[in-house]
Formats: C-alpha cells, sequence, structure tokens
C-alpha cells in the first residue's frame, strides 16, 4: 500500500526533467539548490575579484591595475560578496531546508519561490553587465555621494549600482515574506514556538528586518538614479539638498543587513554545535531571545558607519552605547555555544571544525567591532585597513565558515552522499590559516595608518611586507576553498552514501530519505518535543492516513503560536510564469539603466499581464476529500 | 555517531484531527508583510523629507503647497475607502452584485483622485517643479509615489471586478477582493500622512 500512496505522492509532486520542467519548475529544493549554486558561482567571481586586488597590493608601486580599473574592481568585490553572495547563500540553505525542517511540503508561495529566485540571478546578470562595457560601479559598496553623482561619475557605472541592486532588493523582499508566512503558517503539528528549531528563528527574525530595513536602500537608489538622469537635487548641497542624507538611508539599511547576512549563519551553528556535541543546546530560550533581541537592535546602530562626519553629541553617544550593547546578544549566543561543546560530547567532523573556528573568529571580529564602537577609537581606525580587517572578520569568519559547517552538514541530505572527510579537514586547515594570514595583518596594517580603497602605496611606509604576506594569505584561503570544492565534485559519484540521518540528528529534515523524494515525508509529521528524532515519539504515526494528503498538492496549515493544524493549504503545480515576469522585470530594469523608456512603459504593461494570469484564480475541481 | 537520549516527551499529543477546510489566508498574510514593506518605503521618503528640511537652509523660503486641492482628494479617496468597506461587508454575506458596485463606485473614485491630481499638478508645477531645488525633488518623488500606488491598486480593484467566481464561493473571489481592499486602505492612509505631512503641517509652521 505505501509504495501505491508513494507513487501517486510522486506523481502529484515531481517535475519532469525536460527543459519545460527546469525553467518551470517551483520545487523548493530544486530553487534552493538554485540558490546555493548561484551565490557560490558569485563567491568565486567575487574571490577571483580579490585576489586581483592582492596581486595589485602584494608590493608597493605596481601598476597591474589603474586606479579607475582598480576602483571598479573593489567594488564589484564588495558588491559581488555583501549582496549577491552572502545574503542569498543563506536564502538558499533557508529555501531548501526549512520546509523540510517545519514538514511541510513546500513553501507558502511556491511559485513566488521561483519568481524570487529568477530575479536574484538576473539582478546578478544585470550587474555583470557593466565590466563588459567597461564601466562598473567604482563608488565602492556604500557609494557615497557627491562622489556618485553624475558630475564625478558620469558613466552608466552608477546606473547599474543603482538599477541592479534595486532589482535585487525586490527579489530579497519577496523571499523574506515567503519566509515569514512559511513559517509562521505551515509549521507541522505541535511544532509551537517554543519547540522551532533555531535555525527558524533567526530566519524569521532576519526575514522581518528585511521587510522594514530594505525598502531604506530602495529609497537611497530612487534617489540617487532621479539625481544621476532626472536632474532633480535630492544629494545637490547647491540646491539645499544634503549628501549626509545618503549615508542615513544607506546605513540604516546596511547596519541591519549586516544581521540579516550573520543571525542565518548563527542559526545554522545553534544547530550543527550541538549535533555534534551529542546534546540538545545549552540555554535554547536565551539564544532565541537574544537572536530576536539581534534583529531589533539592530535597527538603532547604523550611525556607528557614521561616527566620522560630525553628528551631534548626544546622538553619537546613544549609538555608540547601542552598537555596545549588541554585543552583549552575540556573546550570549557563543557562550550558549560553548557551554554546549562543554557539557557534551563533541565529535569532531569538519563541520564541527568548522563551527568551532567560526566561533573564535566571531570573537576576533566582535571585539574589533566593540573597539570601533567607542568613538575616539573610531575616529583614529576609520577607513583604514583595521576596519578591512573587521568587516573580514565579521563576514567571512561569520558568514563563510557557518556556510561551510553547513555544506558538509547539510550536503550530503542533498546530493545523498558523504563528503570525504579527510579531505575536508586537510581544506579546513588551509582556509584557517590562510584567513587568519590574509586579514589578521590588516588589523596592523590599519594601526600603521594604511588607508582602504588605494589602489597603491609608496615603498618605506613600514607596509610593504604586511601587505605581501596578506596577498600570501589571500592565495592561501583560496586554494583550502578550492579544495573544498573538488571534494564536493568528488563526492557527487564517489561519496559514501548517506542514508536518511548520516549524523543521527534531531530536526525533521533528517527523517526524510536523502535527497529527499520530491514531496518530502510520505505522512505530514507531528512533533511534540524540540528534538523530534531524539524523542520517542513517532512523527509520521498515522494509521488511517490521514496525513497523506495524496488529494491534490497538499500540505497542512497551522496556527501561528501553538502549530494547531486548522486547515489545507493547496500547492500550486509548476509553471513558467514566474520566469516570464522575472524577465519583465530584468528588461525593465536594463530599459532604466539607459533611458529607454517606450521598452520600460512595453516591460511594465508586459508584466502586468503576466501578473494578472498567475493570479487569475483556477476552476477547484470539486469538493476535497 | 551515538544516538542522543533525552527526557521523554511530556503526554505524547493526540494525533489532529484531520480538516477539511481549505487554506486562504497565505495570500491575506503575503499582502500585509507588502504593506508593510511598502509602508516602510514611505516611512524612508518622510525621513528624507523631514532630514532635509531640517539640515538645509533654503527650505524657508519655500511657499507652503496650497491644500485647495489636496483636501477634496483627502475627501475622495476616505470615502472611496468607506464604500470599499461596505463592499467588503457585502461579499462576506455573499451578495457579489452589491459587492460590484462597491468595487465600481471605489474604482470611479480613485480615478477621481488621479484626474484631481492633474490638475494640482499642472497648478503647482507653475511655481514648483522637481528641479527646482531638493524640496521640489522630494515632495513630487513623494506625492508621485502615491500617485503611482493609486493606479497600481486601480489595477488591482479592476482585476477583481472581471475576475469569475468559481466555487466554493469562499474561496474566490472573496479572498482576493479582501486583499486588495487592503491595500487600497493603505494607500488612502498613505495619503493621510502625506496631506498632514506635506500639506497641512507646512501651511501651520510656514516655515518661519
Amino acid at each position: 500500500m505505501s509504495t501505491a500512496v508513494e507513487q501517486r505522492l510522486v506523481e502529484l509532486w515531481e517535475t519532469p526533467k525536460t527543459i519545460k520542467g527546469l525553467l518551470s519548475t517551483v520545487d523548493h529544493k530544486e530553487i534552493g539548490k538554485r540558490y546555493i549554486a548561484t551565490a557560490m558561482v558569485f563567491l568565486f567571481i567575487g574571490g577571483i575579484e580579490a585576489l586581483i586586488m592582492r596581486i595589485q597590493l602584494a608590493r608597493p608601486d605596481q601598476a597591474i591595475l589603474g586606479p579607475e580599473t582598480y576602483n571598479q574592481i573593489f567594488t564589484m568585490h564588495g558588491m559581488t560578496m555583501i549582496f549577491w553572495y552572502a545574503s542569498p547563500i543563506l536564502s538558499g540553505f533557508g529555501v531548501y531546508l526549512v520546509p523540510l525542517m517545519i514538514g511541510s511540503r513546500d513553501m507558502a508561495f511556491p511559485r513566488f519561490n521561483a519568481f524570487t529566485y529568477w530575479t536574484y540571478l538576473l539582478s546578478g546578470v544585470l550587474l555583470y553587465i557593466s565590466p563588459f562595457l567597461g564601466q562598473s560601479p567604482h563608488g565602492g559598496w556604500f557609494a557615497y555621494v557627491p562622489y556618485t553623482n553624475v558630475p564625478y561619475s558620469p558613466g552608466w557605472g552608477m546606473d547599474f549600482y543603482n538599477t541592479s541592486l534595486i532589482l535585487l532588493t525586490i527579489s530579497t523582499t519577496g523571499g523574506a515574506i515567503n519566509f515569514i508566512v512559511t513559517i509562521l503558517h505551515l509549521r507541522a503539528p505541535g511544532m509551537a514556538v517554543s519547540k522551532m528549531p533555531l535555525f527558524l528563528y533567526s530566519t524569521l527574525t532576519v526575514s522581518f528586518v528585511t521587510v522594514f530595513a530594505l525598502p531604506s536602500l530602495t529609497a537611497a537608489n530612487i534617489f540617487l538614479e532621479l539625481d544621476r538622469r532626472w536632474g532633480t537635487h535630492f544629494f545637490d548641497v547647491a540646491y539645499g539638498g544634503s549628501v549626509v542624507l545618503w549615508q542615513h538611508l544607506f546605513w540604516f539599511f546596511g547596519h541591519p543587513w549586516v544581521y540579516i547576512i550573520f543571525l542565518p549563519a548563527t542559526g545554522m551553528i545553534s544547530l550543527i554545535v550541538p549535533v555534534f556535541s551529542r546534546r540538545p543546546i545549552v540555554g535554547y530560550a536565551y539564544v532565541a531571545i537574544a537572536t530576536v533581541l539581534t534583529g531589533v537592535v539592530g535597527f538603532g546602530v547604523w550611525v556607528h558607519h557614521m561616527f566620522a562626519i560630525g553628528e551631534g553629541h548626544m546622538g553619537m553617544s546613544f549609538f555608540s552605547a547601542a552598537s555596545m550593547t549588541i554585543s552583549i546578544f552575540t556573546i550570549v549566543q557563543v557562550w550558549a555555544w560553548l557551554a554546549t561543546i562543554w557539557k557534551g560530547h563533541p565529535v569532531l567532523t569538519t563541520s564541527m571544525h568548522f563551527a568551532i573556528a567560526f566561533i573564535a573568529l566571531i570573537v576576533v571580529g566582535g571585539l574589533s567591532g566593540v573597539v570601533t564602537a567607542v568613538i575616539p577609537v573610531d575616529w583614529q581606525m576609520t577607513d583604514t585597513y583595521f576596519v578591512v580587517s573587521h568587516i573580514h572578520y565579521v563576514l567571512v569568519g561569520a558568514n563563510m565558515m557557518p556556510v561551510f559547517a553547513a555544506f558538509y552538514y547539510w550536503l550530503p541530505k542533498m546530493t545523498g552522499r558523504m563528503l570525504d572527510e579527510k579531505l575536508g579537514k586537510i581544506s579546513f586547515w588551509i582556509i584557517f590559516v590562510g584567513f587568519n594570514l590574509a586579514f589578521f595583518p590588516m588589523h596592523l596594517l590599519g594601526v600603521l595608518g594604511m588607508p582602504r580603497r588605494i589602489y597603491t602605496y609608496k615603498p618605506g611606509l613600514g607596509w610593504d611586507g604586511i601587505n605581501m604576506l596578506i596577498t600570501v594569505g589571500a592565495f592561501i584561503l583560496a586554494f583550502g576553498i578550492l579544495l573544498s570544492l573538488i571534494n564536493f565534485f568528488w563526492s557527487l559519484k564517489n561519496g559514501r552514501l548517506a542514508g536518511k540521518n548520516p549524523w543521527n540528528a534531531d530536526t525533521l529534515e533528517w527523517s526524510t530519505e536523502s535527497p529527499p523524494a520530491p514531496y518530502g515525508s510520505v505522512h505530514i509529521p507531528t512533533v511534540v518535543t524540540r528534538h523530534p528524532l531524539w524523542d520517542e515519539h513517532e512523527e509520521e504515526e498515522d494509521p488511517k492516513g490521514e496525513r497523506v494528503l495524496d488529494q491534490d498538492r497538499l500540505t497542512l496549515s497551522s496556527t501561528w503560536l501553538d502549530a494547531e493544524t486548522i486547515s489545507l493549504a493547496r500547492m500550486p503545480e509548476d509553471t513558467i510564469l514566474p520566469l516570464l515576469l522575472a524577465l519583465g522585470f530584468f528588461v525593465l530594469f536594463i530599459a532604466l539603466t539607459f533611458q529607454w523608456y517606450w521598452l520600460a512603459l512595453g516591460c511594465v504593461v508586459f508584466s502586468m499581464i503576466v501578473a494578472a494570469i498567475w493570479f487569475w484564480p483556477k476552476p477547484q475541481e470539486g469538493e476535497l476529500a | 555517531m551515538n544516538p542522543v537520549l533525552i527526557d521523554k516527551p511530556s503526554p505524547t499529543t493526540q494525533a489532529p484531527p484531520p480538516v477539511r477546510l481549505v487554506d486562504n489566508k497565505r495570500g491575506t498574510w503575503g499582502m500585509a508583510f507588502f504593506i508593510a514593506t511598502e509602508a516602510a518605503l514611505f516611512l524612508a521618503m518622510f525621513f528624507a523629507y523631514y532630514y532635509t528640511d531640517k539640515t538645509s537652509s533654503q527650505w524657508r523660503g519655500e511657499i507652503p503647497p496650497k491644500l485647495h486641492y489636496a483636501l477634496p482628494m483627502l475627501a475622495v479617496l476616505l470615502v472611496s475607502s468607506a464604500v470599499l468597506y461596505w463592499g467588503e461587508q457585502q461579499v462576506k454575506k455573499l451578495r457579489y452584485g452589491a459587492a460590484r458596485i462597491a468595487l465600481i463606485g471605489t474604482i470611479l473614485l480613485g480615478i477621481v483622485f488621479l484626474v484631481l491630481t492633474y490638475f494640482e499638478d499642472m497648478e503647482h508645477l507653475q511655481h514648483l517643479t522637481p528641479r527646482t531645488d531638493s524640496y521640489g525633488s522630494i515632495f513630487y518623488a513623494i506625492t508621485s509615489l502615491h500617485g503611482a500606488h493609486v493606479l497600481f491598486g486601480l489595477l488591482m480593484l479592476t482585476w477583481v471586478l472581471v475576475m469569475p467566481r468559481w466555487e466554493p464561493a469562499l474561496y474566490t473571489p472573496h479572498r482576493p477582493y479582501h486583499n486588495v481592499a487592503m491595500y487600497w486602505h493603505f494607500v488612502d492612509t498613505v495619503w493621510i500622512f502625506i496631506v498632514a505631512l506635506l500639506y497641512v503641517a507646512p501651511n501651520l509652521y510656514n516655515y518661519a
């Protein structure tokens, strides 16, 4: 009987392996894998850009890159890594894992999920049209005016900056709304908020932060584009505009964004560390509260990026205090992880290596952050390599390290094959050594006064040896990452079969096959504790088959707090409409970049027609079971 | 790896009772969070307005915008919201004919609003354009963004108007009607804030 049921579910949920199937799938597992792969491509591109810069800076007075090219490359490096790698990679894991983790069969809006992936991909394509015109953005990832306004940046570069970021904002905000509704509305029966895996807390928190913080960036981009091509005066001091307005709008988005690319990574660590410590996490409630508070207080620290412009004394003191306060919430999490390892029986897998390295690096990066929250120190260090070091310790240390921990932990679930532990550990040590060799000396370089964003420097300033060391470290780091990539491709064919639950882990995604069937689990699971697979409760116990839901593409929806089942959620079929709508937006934003207004209008009409078809109601075929 | 044993779960809960109801709330929540992010966008723009006002010396000489269009436009939108609210009540009572009439009324009032916007802008542009100074830039950015939202809202209302009705009745057009109405009420609320902050307040303070 069971196989007949599985057969029926596969018929309902499987996407055919045809070209049409590839372009029209709404399966969250497929889309999640695409997110991860695309983000890794951007990591690769951004890494190449970093290496080119390090070759240029390895020795004084080099002329491999001119100043303009150097400006374009460091801007593209920053944008690629921060916007097109760091957040989407976490969205990718979220899109893949969240439905499995909550025992749902897909995201709340599967078609919209496909749409946000396509817009993410196409916004990256839009950004990377610019190097082929020789006119990439060159104003740094935070693009301060007046430098980025037309008199000083005439080409198309900053227009690409604005349009590609607005398109990405649409994608990211849409994804965040999808996560919120999914996590609040589709949890398995019994998974009350007090029993959610901590990764859900962090994903939910950053999704709320995204909804409220990103519009500020959109507004800034709209204003800058209007200033550049429409003759307005938002940032034009001669006409009563304000250049500091840009900084406020940008950093009101920018600092919450730091938590958007940090918190989901801590959520992953909060799942990985307990599993490899063989015990439940210490202080579950405190970690959950600290996660939410980081998101909330993250809205009140943005001015610490602007201490050097001379705000009022009172305001600066407030933001300085808030910036120090927020570190407390991170410390709560750090102590929870340490206590979990201390009280548990740690198993030092590759994944655990990366997780522990993350804890060490976030402490270093956090401390240099607290240091720069002290205003006099900030004035001394601002725009030096000290800040470059800090940003890389918190972004690489607190995003890339957890992501690699997550790779070694969850890729077996996605591919069905284990990665090689030995090669993994070699890769880890090379990454760890290379990382610290590349970024720790930057602290020193900053104290010695080397400014960031200079394309070369004179010999004899005491910077030469350190810069060479950093370049060597960067290449070692890149080599370590390459080893892990090799490990991944090797494992696809030769890896040991993973089985359902190779780590004996506790969360629901490990109750499915590896890789999971298109429908997830046959019976929608029920949950009674925080650790569904560690308790004695049988998740898929369902003798009457009431939770198979094979009448249609269905899953259960439940109440927000207690996750009591209220209704059947009908899921849409595969469709090509999300891709069409994303293409409409893509051409629209190309048209806006070059001010082709008739084409833009055509794209708006096209997108509206596609959207109207998308939301056209389908006839309901008969009664539900 | 060794299995982890945790304490026995407190009373094993019963399997959830089977349900037959079809979920229709996801779309509503999606719209609610879409509105939330839109509200944040307007908030960022209002912040830009007040921040530039506070830091710019040039705004002192501005003439405050006149109210003789803005206030009637406010009245038009408030009435349209009331009509649409009445329409929502009719949908709940499954009186689709009355609901459709309410929808048509709302759309007509929305069009009246856009026509009034046109006349207001024609008059206002005589002495202030987006290119005059930063005040003009921000003022028109906010009002144009709102105008675009009204237009978008009208298109969605029209879409609900022409949408066929499939059984079961509770599924459609009940939900799309309600969701789009939520958006329309939001657009109206934004106009209340625009009138208060961009039109009335400058007349009270008169940039003294």
